[in-house]
């Protein structure tokens, strides 16, 4: 390893054998042999990435990623199938909290039970333990069997018992988001505190702002490979930016501005899709503050991503919300006719496939769904770019709306379900009263 | 060797995972723990009526000749089979944090052997009913016997429990490999009454050697053959080597397997 890398990855290659229908008894694996039903995922390819001690750094991108099979090679749970993993140290995984836990025995026994799966010998875990249950705030309940406990008190003894684990290398995927508000300031707090002791961090989370406050580096990973690093703010930004795009506009996008802005924050390390980026000095003013404001919104933009779910052998690539004239908006009259334009991109051809919106009211109401086989019409065949237009009559009254879209088979298997895709509102030249407008006459 | 090293830091995680196992056997269950004397106990009764009233065997004191291989027989018996499925049963933790999966077998073979050494107290009791006069050495060799045992326990273990995640039928093959072992051990007949045509089998069988071991300690009140044991132990250091190979290689995809 070199001087003061403590986590060493070179060229990982991880691949995942994705079976349609998993074989594992003798009669499938022996008798069924030559069918050959699963397909490889490569989840990392080439990764190569060096920690050094004492150096937190987030690992970002989309769900399915790579970014937790990368945290678990880290962790050793997996290993690649090419390259090599060196790392440094005792390792604490926060990525299941309460391993090993026994509903029948008490806080107390747990924690010896648990801390012992996370390698501590009995005598470390009794010098911690006072440490332990001060910090899972369970007080006399500690000798409580914990089938007693409240999930919130679950977690907060787990959580106690991983962070007090004194790791040298610490990773976390996804769980700071345990207890209470008040506990989870106090958790952040303690994972800056462990960060000043030197312990080295890694963490896996949609949470940008969390890793922005923790970290010193960010690696934004897509499709197994990493897009981008460099310090979590301008990483974040371009992250931020592709999150509503195709690649191929963020490189288009990125060869235009190349002259126009950057160097609004320290310009991360572009590997991918392009490897060097000229800087310029001055910044238009108007940007900058541009940015900020892109960077809140699509913050929230983020979040909705978390709800996304399917096998993405077709995936949805854009979806845009069209006028009359083909303009794209984002706020319409009751009354105006919407066109819904949903892009996709299919690996292979799928034929019968359903597409279908819903629309829901900003506080969650659904306002209305509907799809092409409730429309009983003729499921649709996929291949490469396409893309399925919905004109719908909006007869929404005055409010703000999300939009959700979805590709899937007639037996709702999903391959591509993205909720709240995009936000509308309505406006309404009448005052009326309601959710929708429907079609009334009077009589006197 | 950096392996026995690891499960040396994770001696806690066994001890906790011993612990775990003898109190979840029988948890629930009205007699609880009393079950782990209630099986063998029963099965003794059962076999004893069969080959002495309905069977004969004409062995002497039958019911302590069948006691004393049944329970290490046990022992063995539990430990590959339970053992098959313990990594799978473990699913959540090997899927989701990382320790030295031998951990998991390593500690469930030691619970079956904790099991078996409760029973003792039983076979002391029944051995000392029968009015057997133990021998100071042979009682000394004991601890030997068991620790034969143990290797030979673990290794078939290890090479278990790993290939049962990549292959679950091998769970239920095992169910027939392990009954057709018990008979071509000598525990519910003699090893003099065997066929000279499947001798052979027996002489190969390195746990014939163990039982037999705990026969003349506890059954005939001697000392075992060390020779023959001699033979049990060296098959038995190899079983776990090659166990301890076969799992390294393997556990490296149980994540993904699981």
């Amino acid at each position: 390893m070199e001087n003061g890398n403590v986590i060493e990855l070179k060229n990982i290659y991880k691949k995942f054998d994705l079976y349609v229908d998993k074989r594992q008894s003798f009669k499938e694996k022996f008798l069924f042999h030559p069918a050959n039903n699963h397909t490889e995922v490569v989840v990392l390819d080439d990764i190569s990435l060096s920690i050094k001690k004492g150096e937190s750094v987030g690992l970002i991108g989309r769900n399915g990623c790579g970014k937790s099979t990368l945290l678990k090679l880290i962790s050793r749970i997996m290993y690649p199938e090419k390259g090599t993993v060196a790392v440094e140290g005792r390792v604490s995984s926060l990525i299941e909290l309460g391993a090993g836990f026994h509903p029948d025995m008490s806080g107390r026994e747990n924690i010896f039970i648990n801390a012992s799966i996370l390698g501590l010998s009995k005598k470390e875990t009794e010098e911690r333990m006072a440490q332990i249950i001060e910090f899972s705030e369970l007080g006399d309940f500690i000798d409580n069997p914990i089938r007693t406990y409240s999930s919130g008190m679950y977690m907060r003894l787990a959580f106690a018992v991983a962070i007090n684990v004194d790791a040298d290398i610490l990773l976390i995927d996804e769980i700071l988001s345990v207890g209470d508000i008040s506990f989870q300031k106090k958790c952040f707090e303690k994972l800056k505190e462990i960060k000043s002791r030197g312990t080295t961090i890694v963490i896996v989370s949609h949470s940008l702002g969390q890793i922005e406050k923790l970290c010193n580096k960010s690696y934004w990973i897509e499709g197994g490979k990493i897009i981008c690093e460099g310090s979590p703010k301008a990483v974040h930004k371009r992250y931020l930016k592709y999150m509503n795009q195709d690649v191929e506009e963020v490189i288009k996008e990125e060869k235009e501005e190349e002259e126009r802005i950057e160097g609004v924050t320290e310009e991360p390390k572009v590997e991918e899709p392009k490897s060097e980026e000229p800087k310029v000095e001055e910044p238009p003013k108007e940007d900058t503050e541009e940015v900020h404001e892109d960077v809140l919104i699509e913050t929230e933009e983020l979040r909705k991503n978390s709800k996304r779910w399917g096998s993405r052998e077709v995936e949805i690539t854009s979806v845009e919300l069209l006028d009359d004239n083909g303009n794209a908006k984002g706020s319409f009259k009751t009354g105006e006719n919407i066109t819904i334009v949903m892009k996709y991109n299919a690996k292979k051809r799928i034929r019968n496939i359903v597409a279908g919106i819903g629309i829901f009211r900003a506080d969650g109401v659904n306002c209305y769904g509907t799809n092409t086989l409730i429309d009983k019409l003729k499921g649709l065949t996929v291949y490469k770019n396409g893309e399925v237009i919905c004109k719908v009559k909006n007869n929404l009254l005055e409010g703000n709306y999300l939009l959700d879209v979805a590709l899937h088979e007639p037996s709702g298997y999903a391959y591509d379900y993205y909720r709240e895709v995009c936000k509308f509102n309505v406006k309404d030249d009448l005052v009326e009263a309601g959710i929708i407008r429907l079609d009334h006459t009077w009589k006197y | 060797m950096k392996i026995l090293k690891e499960l040396y830091d994770y001696r806690e995680m066994i001890f906790n995972l011993v612990k775990k196992e003898l109190r979840g056997r029988y948890k629930g269950s009205v007699l609880g723990f009393l079950w782990t004397f209630i099986n063998p106990l029963f099965q003794l009764i059962i076999y004893t009526i069969v080959f002495s009233y309905i069977m004969r065997s004409g062995i002497d004191k039958y019911y302590l000749f069948l006691f004393v291989a049944l329970i290490p027989w046990i022992f063995f018996q539990t430990s590959l089979q339970g053992g098959a499925a313990s990594i799978i049963t473990q699913k959540s933790l090997v899927t989701k944090i990382y320790f030295p999966r031998e951990v998991i077998p390593v500690s469930f073979v030691t619970s079956c052997f904790m099991n078996m050494l409760f029973c003792f107290v039983i076979i002391f009791i029944v051995v000392g009913l029968a009015g057997v006069k133990l021998s100071l050495l042979g009682l000394l060799c004991l601890p030997i016997v068991m620790l034969v045992e143990y290797l030979l326990a673990l290794g078939f273990t290890m090479i278990a429990s790993a290939v049962t995640v990549y292959f679950r039928d091998f769970e239920h093959i095992l169910g027939i490999i392990v009954m057709a072992w018990m008979y071509l051990t000598p525990i519910i007949f003699a090893l003099d009454i065997v066929p000279d045509a499947f001798m052979p089998i027996f002489k190969y069988n390195p746990l014939t050697y163990v039982i037999e071991a705990y026969r003349d300690i506890l059954y005939a009140g001697g000392v075992p053959q060390m020779s023959e044991l001699l033979y049990s132990f060296i098959v038995g250091v190899v079983v776990v080597v090659i166990g301890f190979i076969v799992f390294a290689k393997l556990k490296r995809h149980f994540a993904e397997e699981l």
